[in-house]
């Protein structure tokens, strides 16, 4: 700034004003290298731990994988590390999460975009603030100590009442307590619908006013407006937004880990207790060594793996379709 | 605190560890190994001098079994050696000796031998023998006050192989008691423990063929039963869940409140958990050049077959001087005074024969 | 939700009948079930939101005390009394760094991506990998500093905690930052530059400042999440009992590893120091989130 009153010229003062072309350069280095560093932050999870789960991956192969035994300490033989019990529970959690949550937030996202008296609106927005404020772990905490023994009577009258149906049977099995995989949905519900929800709504508001007023002026009732024009139109957002709901659901460890269950376990029966690959981590790396911590290592890039998938395609899905919306509007 | 008054203590520190290295310096110098005459000298009432110098902090992790015991110890030894700060993180025996390895903690604690695998090297370290105590078969079945169990039976219990508690397998062992149809629960510990190694380690002692899991810090357990985190989590299930049976120590299960089962000893008696029986059990057993001994399934009539040892590793030598007088000053603390705190929380203290080897091995700690 | 009389028609008047009555019974029906199934899905996320609010208030105002607050945690889970000092002492200092390293690296890389990179390949497989990154898994996140750091330096710390946090919150700040600095009109970098301001000046002096508030609100989200994160915590900071304020040096804890160490006892004693730690918790997350929100909504750019 200084120069700029030293200098007669003005051109070169309106060149000169906040510094040389160098600094812009160093400037646009600078942000491009932060920027990167996701990249590069990405790239070092990826490379450490594949690095450091080889010998797993070495010594199982595709067993790793599809085989359902998790066996450090066997009797006789090798040990064994099969992460598809695990990977089971981390889907049948996951994914009765979603059976409930699904349904719930778009009903609120729906509620909020559609419904609401204007009074009701703030209200309801600040539940799900509140609600994705709430630390998981003290959904956990609140899940082993409070939910899971209340549960139990619940369950135990669902497997008394459908135990004997012939399919139904089979998920509503005997009950042992109340760490199991539905309890470990049900917490996992509360803890995805708020991303869901949120999203949905974004989606939902991007719906043309146009589409909508058209399908009141033609005589539909409200359902009929959010069926007819609503839901075709956010279809793809919606999806996107489950898979991101799933990604969250899949990835969450310390509730889960508390009111799962802790067994190896595949079975239909939704009041069994079971295992997750995150919880399993959690629970078992402090404990292990050699081999044994690199297969505790191979969960976590499997479920690296697993999770970049479902959020790459969500995130692709979420953009395609709001180009899509963008474009109708 | 005030700020000069720390400002004090850390150059107070600062100072008494440059002595502390400088003293040790000199008596290895000097004295030799004849220094082991003196420091053997103060035990039982010894506990005067020695402590209150030292300072510094000692990180420590591993075995959860006698978590409640060495928290006891470094409580009261807080009160000897305020200077120092002896953290002991319960995070079971694997993390310790991994962490131990690493060179992340000064000691360990572990229920199990070092493996070659635990990337611990195998000279560099030594065994500390510092407690025992009995791993309970806590249950909880209503309207069952008494149990007792044969290793056979405990071995189908936890391989589910006996679904209910009215089994006749179960009846064979309690002869007059009435059972309930009440499914079996089993709990067992979700993270890798030396409890589990202790506890399966006796059922491949004692069941022979019956049990067909093997043994180790994990096993693999069948699909139905339950796990928790560490002893206390295993307690809990039980608590919380009618039909449930599941192996903690003595210690977590008397202070949760829990039933547990009288189990047939190799003598063919039927012994609930106490510390008596444990300490029948440690002189039944036979101890090892390295400190290491397995009282699992010993024998004699009131010996409790299900009793577990725990050592502290330590480095054989330390590169500080000063760290390693440390740890001496600590282990001879919990070995000395520290041992009459053990029956208080229900651990049982060591035979005085296996104390003296335990503190002549501390003695032979370098800095 | 009983259906009434079918609606007959009163289409007798001529033009077609646009009143409610004149619609099919299974129309109305179909109509009201959806009104009635949406306001129960509202009911059914206050629910579990007013029974956590409730349990963790009461279980936890039950322990509350200054002396909870500025207590050593008892080395004995069984012990009574005590506090979280230690884990509060932690969550702070841990949370706070995390926030430090994070934030600034965040909002550079959003600059980069509005302001420079924009619609270009690069910036946008940047961008699709930081959604991405948030999707990462926490407990991946702590394995992965765990190896990269913790093994690296010899010992676990309290910094080794924040680097995960930091991790966590860096490509939410990114991308809370970059829809912030979306929002800044054109006009003022025009005129700015049109001023003769250089770019970066631009973007330091006037693009910054106008979304600034935007960034803040979103950027105390990111730390507020990252607060109540756990399993990283569990695996790369160890634990203490009392208050340690070096992040380098020493073990460390914070709240939710605390809560997640007692949830699981089964004493009374180390379950109520769980409902407190969980009160204290949920105070330090909501604090960040009503701050935020009040920046947000106080100081927001008004929408396009």
């Amino acid at each position: 700034m200084t120069l700029t009153t030293k200098s007669p010229d003005s051109r070169s003062t309106l060149a000169q004003r906040g510094g040389s072309a160098l600094g812009d350069r160093v400037f646009s280095w600078w942000t491009l290298g932060t920027g990167l560093l996701v990249l590069a932050v990405l790239g070092l999870i990826l490379i450490t731990t594949v690095r450091e789960a080889w010998p797993a991956f070495d010594a199982m192969g595709l067993r790793f994988i599809t085989e359902r035994i998790w066996d450090p300490n066997p009797a006789t033989g090798d040990a064994i590390f099969g992460a598809l019990s695990f990977a089971y529970g981390t889907a049948l959690s996951s994914l009765i999460a979603l059976l409930f949550a699904v349904p719930v937030s778009i009903g609120i996202a729906l509620f909020l975009t559609e419904l609401a008296p204007r009074r009701l609106r703030g209200p309801a927005v600040t539940v799900i603030d509140l609600l994705a404020a709430v630390p998981s772990v003290v959904f956990g905490l609140w899940g082993i100590l409070v939910v899971a023994p209340a549960l139990v009577p619940v369950y135990q009258w669902f497997h008394d009442v459908l135990g004997g149906v012939p399919v139904l049977g089979n998920l509503f099995g005997p009950v042992s307590s109340g760490r199991n995989f539905m309890t470990a949905g049900i917490i996992l519900a509360i803890m995805v619908t708020p991303i869901i929800t949120s999203i949905s709504r974004e989606v939902f508001s991007t719906v043309p006013r146009a589409d909508k007023d058209a399908a009141l002026a033609l005589g539909a009732t409200r359902w009929e407006m959010i069926r007819g024009a609503v839901f075709p139109h956010s279809f793809g957002g919606i999806v996107g937004a489950v898979m991101l709901g799933l990604g969250r659901a899949m990835g969450e460890t310390i509730a889960v880990a508390l009111v799962i269950g802790g067994s190896t376990n595949i079975t239909a029966n939704l009041f069994a207790p079971g295992n997750s690959m995150a919880a399993v981590i959690v629970q078992q790396f402090g404990e292990s060594t050699g081999t044994y911590t690199a297969a505790l290592i191979g969960l976590g890039v499997v479920l690296f793996a697993m999770t970049v998938l479902i959020n790459v395609l969500a995130q692709v899905i979420v953009r395609r379709a709001e180009a899509r919306m963008k474009g109708s509007r | 605190m005030h700020p000069d008054r720390e400002a004090y203590l850390v150059n107070r520190n600062v100072l008494s560890r440059r002595v502390l290295v400088g003293v040790a310096l000199a008596a290895l110098a000097l004295t030799g190994c004849g220094s082991n005459d003196n420091s053997t000298e103060p035990g039982g009432s010894g506990s005067d001098s020695g402590y209150a110098s030292l300072s510094g902090e000692l990180k420590a992790s591993g075995a959860s079994f006698p978590d409640a015991y060495y928290q006891e110890v470094i409580e009261a030894f807080k009160g000897e050696a305020s200077n120092v700060t002896v953290t002991y993180n319960a995070t079971g025996s694997g993390t310790g000796k991994k962490q131990f390895g690493e060179g992340l903690v000064d000691f360990a604690g572990t229920d199990s031998l070092v493996k070659d695998t635990d990337g611990v090297a195998a000279d560099s370290f030594l065994y500390v023998p510092t407690v025992a105590a009995p791993i309970t078969v806590s249950y909880n079945v209503q309207g069952v006050d008494k149990l007792q169990l044969s290793p056979e039976t405990l071995a189908k219990i936890f391989q589910t192989d006996i679904k209910t508690w009215d089994d006749a397998a179960i009846k064979a062992d309690n002869p007059g008691v009435e059972l309930p149809s009440t499914p079996i629960v089993v709990a067992h510990r979700s993270d890798g423990s030396g409890t589990t190694n202790n506890f399966t380690k006796y059922l491949t002692a004692a069941a022979g063929d019956a049990w067909k899991l093997g043994s180790g810090d994990t096993v693999a357990w069948p699909a139905s039963t339950q796990g928790g985190e560490k002893n206390t989590g295993v307690a809990q299930i039980i608590k919380q869940t009618n039909g449930a049976v599941g192996y903690v120590d003595l210690s977590d299960a008397k202070a949760t409140q829990l039933k547990f089962a009288a189990i047939k000893n190799k003598d063919g008696q039927f012994v609930e958990p106490s510390l008596e029986g444990t300490t029948a059990g440690l002189e039944g057993a036979t101890i090892e050049a390295d400190l290491s001994y397995n009282p699992l399934n010993a024998a004699g009539a009131s010996s409790y077959p299900i009793t577990a040892p725990t050592f502290i590793i330590v480095k054989a030598k330390y590169d500080d001087a000063a760290k390693a007088e440390l740890v001496k000053g600590f282990l001879k603390y919990l070995l000395n005074d520290g041992q009459d705190l053990a029956k208080e929380i229900d651990f049982a203290p060591l035979p005085a024969s296996l104390k003296e080897k335990a503190l002549a091995q501390v003695d032979k700690i370098q800095g | 939700m009983t259906v009434t009389a079918p609606p007959t028609t009163r289409a007798g008047a001529g033009g077609p009948d646009l009143t409610r009555a004149a619609l099919s019974g299974r129309r109305r029906f179909s109509n009201h079930l959806a009104t009635v199934a949406i306001w129960a899905a509202v009911g059914l996320a206050v629910v579990p939101l007013a029974l956590v609010t409730y349990t963790v208030i009461v279980k936890g105002a039950g322990v509350m005390s200054l002396d909870f607050l500025t207590s050593d945690i008892p080395n004995s889970y069984r012990r009574e009394g005590g506090g979280m000092a230690p884990a509060i002492v932690g969550t702070l200092l841990i949370t706070g760094m995390a926030a430090l390293m994070a934030i600034p690296l965040g909002v550079f890389g959003a600059i980069y991506l509005n302001e420079y990179g924009k619609q270009s390949p690069l910036a946008r497989l940047i961008r699709l990998m930081a959604d991405v990154m948030t999707g990462v898994p926490s407990i991946v996140m702590g394995v992965f500093i765990y190896l990269a750091w913790v093994l690296f330096v010899g010992q676990q710390t309290g910094f080794a905690g924040a680097l995960a946090l930091a991790c966590l919150m860096l490509p939410v700040v990114i991308r809370s930052s970059e829809e912030m600095l979306r929002l800044v009109p054109d006009e003022l970098r025009q005129a700015s530059m049109a001023l003769g301001a250089r770019k970066w000046k631009t973007t330091l002096t006037v693009v910054l400042p106008a979304a600034i508030s935007g960034i803040t609100s979103g950027s105390l989200l990111a730390v507020a999440r990252a607060a109540g994160e756990t399993a990283p915590i569990v695996i790369v900071t160890g634990i203490v009992f009392a208050p340690n304020s070096n992040l380098f040096d020493g073990f460390n804890t914070a709240l939710p590893a605390q809560i997640f160490r007692n949830a699981s006892q089964p004493f009374e004693a180390a379950q109520d120091r769980a409902w407190g730690a969980a009160l204290t918790l949920i105070v330090i997350v909501l604090g960040f989130t009503i701050i935020a929100r009040l920046i947000a909504s106080r100081f927001a750019i008004k929408e396009r």
